[in-house]
């Protein structure tokens, strides 16, 4: 993913996994630029036992949120994007198996605060009303990342899909689709 | 006595836990206890072992046994461990896939760029601006919300997942002239998931522009591709402008021409919007049956025009095929509560039974209406000064008038019971045309005073609009006010030419004054540039007074608008005003849950007590004046 051809029309994959319970649910809202949804997927909740948490340790919440809940929901999704949008830090090392530039938006003490010790790249980008980030080791989509952001409109705002991602959540779990997920 | 065949036998009952079997198994008390098959280990006793147990005289249960067992796995079996459970962890995903927008514009180039925007690195520090420019306070977005009739779950999905509609309006894809206000952006989300709503705002709040907007967002969307847009036949340009100005992107095409071109626009067009009139519809009604002709969304303009549930135009309404059905009107009730019930008729068939009581219709359509009036979402528009103008009648015309009315009462008195209400109106129009005109002299109170307005509103460089009934007026008017560029805008003006009137009206600083008639001006047209408003003679129904007042007090006003409604003393006209005027304050009960009013213009005891007759018609129902 280093070519800078864009195709004509993008598309922009805002991904979240968020606690539930004692586990962990994924949404991940699928966007034109204008951030007009085109597909929606969501997880079942996911809820490790006791010896898969000795097992995974202090990887569990990585290998929940980027692997098993974010990568799966990526995959399954038929409509492919140009750029994935997480606001959860733990979804970040998605990038390491899927082949598509991945940025974080969080608040620089939401970042700071998560004691994580991979060195991050900042960038303040008019459609984001917080600064964007990731990983100092995939530089490499710097240029990427920067024209698929020229490319969105300037009527979206790259935080504000995330609401819109847990109000149909909510929704899902009051009408009991999260427990029929398939 | 003991046994002979087993004297030293114990009989026990055991319970097999394999079988549930309860057969009696035998032990020897030989092969069980071997020390008594052994003289020597003890010593004899001459004790007698011939016991006999007897069962039969113990107590019973109830019930028989049956003990229930299961496998236990043993401390012997080895290895014993306990299973771990699956060490894989699993998730499961479910989708949905929505319309696809079918255009898809490049964004717009980025003509700012912040100079912030450049990689800092996080060890970095950013120093703070020296003076931050304070941020005004963030309003909430406005976004839709799945209707309470939205059962599916993917369709609810769709409009949560929505972007917020003031996040849309005024990007690329959705430029606007001019933002809208914020209830108009809380309209559009109203409307947008609704397929059945009825926008009952105030006349002047720009019923049309959120109609146009939501259209627009949902063509956009993908989640209509063919709209249909009734309205009366005056409103037809206004649509054509109003939809150039809203959405200049979305072709639009009137039905017009013979019976085969408008066969081709009905069947063959491919163009997402199409305006037709009502007159129109109803005489291509046969094309209708017909599949293709069947639309995502029909809005229906003015729709007090089907309020009469068995006209033909209603029924034809009713009858086309359709997804979406919406209803604008900012006087959705003219007359009765039956006049909500019959546009609910096309909005939501079966929503509202037709015999449903007037209390409960509140409850009912709730879900599916808005209304704000300017008071409610305006406050800082400019003022509107109602005047009552009491004028007292020039002598001719007060003689002619006198002559009139005396007359007029005799011969109806005269009729007996054969009177009937046509009758009374026929009185009633009469001397309002003697109260505009005398007929003989062409006198008239009302036009010296108009004259003299006028001279101010020119002199102040502003405009004004006169409505009257008739188109006579009018005329007679147009000679009068020469001075001061008249345009006529009334039912004798063809169609086509009337756009152009408004644009030079609008555009020409010559032109202070436009004659309307309240037939054809009173809907639909946005005169916000003109600030004075001359009603010279009075209509029947309050609503209709309202929506010509507000063709100048709406969106867009700057000045304040001044109202004039002249009254000739001791005439008709004020009989009928003081009969409507207690009226006008119950209007919007209905859509206020506050109860409905039984009617909105006169009825048939109120126009016979308009005069000192005694004569009545011969009861035989209901009979309101139609034409109130």
């Amino acid at each position: 993913m280093t070519e800078l051809k864009l195709p004509s029309s993008i598309h922009l994959g805002f991904l979240t996994v968020f606690p539930e319970g004692a586990g962990f649910l994924g949404g991940y809202l699928v966007t034109n630029s204008w951030g007009r949804p085109v597909e929606f997927r969501l997880s079942t909740a996911v809820q490790p036992n006791k010896v898969q948490q000795i097992l995974y340790g202090h990887t569990l919440t990585e290998y929940l949120c980027a692997e098993l809940i974010g990568k799966t929901l990526v995959e399954k999704t038929a409509t492919p994007v140009q750029l994935l949008v997480t606001d959860n830090l733990s979804v970040l090392p998605i990038r390491t198996r899927l082949d598509i530039p991945t940025i974080l938006v969080r608040s620089e003490d939401g970042v700071s605060e998560s004691g994580l010790d991979v060195p991050m790249i900042r960038l303040d980008h008019q459609r984001s009303s917080l600064p964007l980030w990731w990983r100092e080791d995939h530089r490499a989509d710097d240029e990427l990342i920067r024209a698929i952001l020229d490319r969105v409109d300037p009527a979206l705002e790259l935080t504000e899909p995330f609401t819109r991602i847990r109000e149909a959540m909510t929704e899902a779990r009051k009408m009991g689709a999260t427990s029929r997920a398939a | 006595m003991p046994r002979e065949d087993s004297p030293s036998t114990l009989r026990l009952l055991d319970v097999d836990d394999s079988t549930g079997d309860d057969t009696p198994t035998t032990v020897v008390a030989g092969e069980s206890f071997p020390f008594l098959m052994n003289p020597e280990a003890v010593e004899v006793l001459p004790l007698n072992f011939d016991v006999s147990l007897a069962v039969g005289g113990l107590p019973k249960f109830e019930c028989s046994l049956s003990p229930n067992t299961r496998e236990a796995r043993l401390l012997n079996d080895s290895p014993w461990v306990r299973g771990l459970g699956s060490l894989e962890m699993r998730v499961q995903t479910e989708g949905w896939k929505f319309p696809t927008p079918p255009i898809d514009l490049p964004p717009r180039p980025v003509l700012d760029k912040k100079p912030a925007e450049e990689l800092i690195p996080t060890d970095e520090v950013v120093p703070d601006l020296p003076d931050p420019v304070p941020v005004p306070p963030k309003k909430p977005p406005v976004r839709s919300k799945p209707a309470g009739d939205t059962v599916l779950f993917k369709d609810r999905l769709l409009y949560l997942l929505q972007p917020p509609i003031d996040h849309l309006i005024g990007c690329k894809s959705v430029g606007v002239p001019f933002e809208p206000f914020p209830y108009q952006l809380e309209g559009i989300a109203f409307l947008m998931p609704r397929h059945s709503a009825l926008l009952a705002d105030e006349m002047g709040l720009g019923k049309t522009a959120q109609v146009i907007l939501a259209i627009r967002l949902l063509i956009q969307a993908g989640m209509v591709r063919k709209v249909l847009i009734v309205c009366p036949k005056p409103l037809v340009y206004n649509w054509v402008r109003e939809l150039k100005l809203w959405a200049s992107d979305l072709p639009n095409e009137i039905f017009a021409g013979d019976t085969e071109l408008r066969r081709a626009t009905w069947f063959v067009s491919n163009c997402p919007v199409k305006i037709t009139n009502y007159e129109l519809l109803t005489r291509d009604a046969e094309f209708l049956s017909d599949d293709r002709a069947s639309f995502d969304l029909v809005v229906l303009d003015e729709a007090q025009r089907i309020k009469n549930h068995d006209s033909r135009t209603a029924q034809i309404v009713r009858s086309i095929k359709r997804s979406r059905s919406w209803a604008m009107s900012g006087t959705p009730i003219e007359n009765r509560p039956e006049d909500l019930i019959n546009i609910f008729g096309f909005v939501d068939p079966g929503r509202v039974p037709r015999d449903t009581p007037s209390k409960r219709i509140p409850q009912l359509t709730a879900d599916c209406i808005l209304r704000r009036t300017k008071d409610d979402v305006q406050s800082d528009m400019p003022p509107k000064f109602l005047r009552d103008l009491p004028l007292e009648l020039t002598p001719p015309q007060r003689e002619a008038y006198d002559l009139a009315e005396k007359e007029g009462v005799i011969r109806l008195n005269d009729l007996g019971e054969t009177i009937s209400v046509q009758h009374v109106f026929q009185l009633v129009m009469r001397l309002k045309q003697i109260c505009n005109f005398d007929p003989v002299t062409g006198s008239s109170v009302k036009m010296e005073q108009l004259l003299a307005d006028m001279e101010e509103v020119a002199a102040n460089g502003r405009k004004a609009i006169v409505f009257s009934q008739w188109v006579e007026p009018l005329e007679v008017l147009a000679k009068a006010l020469a001075p001061y560029g008249p345009m006529q805008f009334h039912g004798k003006i063809p169609s086509p030419q009337r756009p152009a009137i408004i644009d030079q009206f609008k555009s020409d600083p010559t032109k202070h004054v436009i004659l309307m008639s309240y037939g054809t001006g009173s809907v639909g047209l946005n005169l916000q540039f003109t600030n004075y408003v001359f009603l010279f003679d009075r209509w029947w129904n309050p609503a209709i007074e309202d929506q010509a007042i507000n063709r100048a007090h709406r969106v867009g006003q700057k000045h304040p608008v001044t109202v004039t409604r002249f009254l000739a003393e001791n005439t008709i006209e004020g009989r009928i005003a003081d009969v409507l005027n207690a009226k006008r304050k119950i209007f919007n009960d209905l859509l206020e849950q506050n109860g409905p009013p039984p009617s909105l213009g006169l009825s048939e005891d109120e126009i016979f007590g308009l005069f000192d007759i005694k004569a009545r018609p011969k009861k035989n129902g209901d009979s309101e004046a139609k034409a109130a």
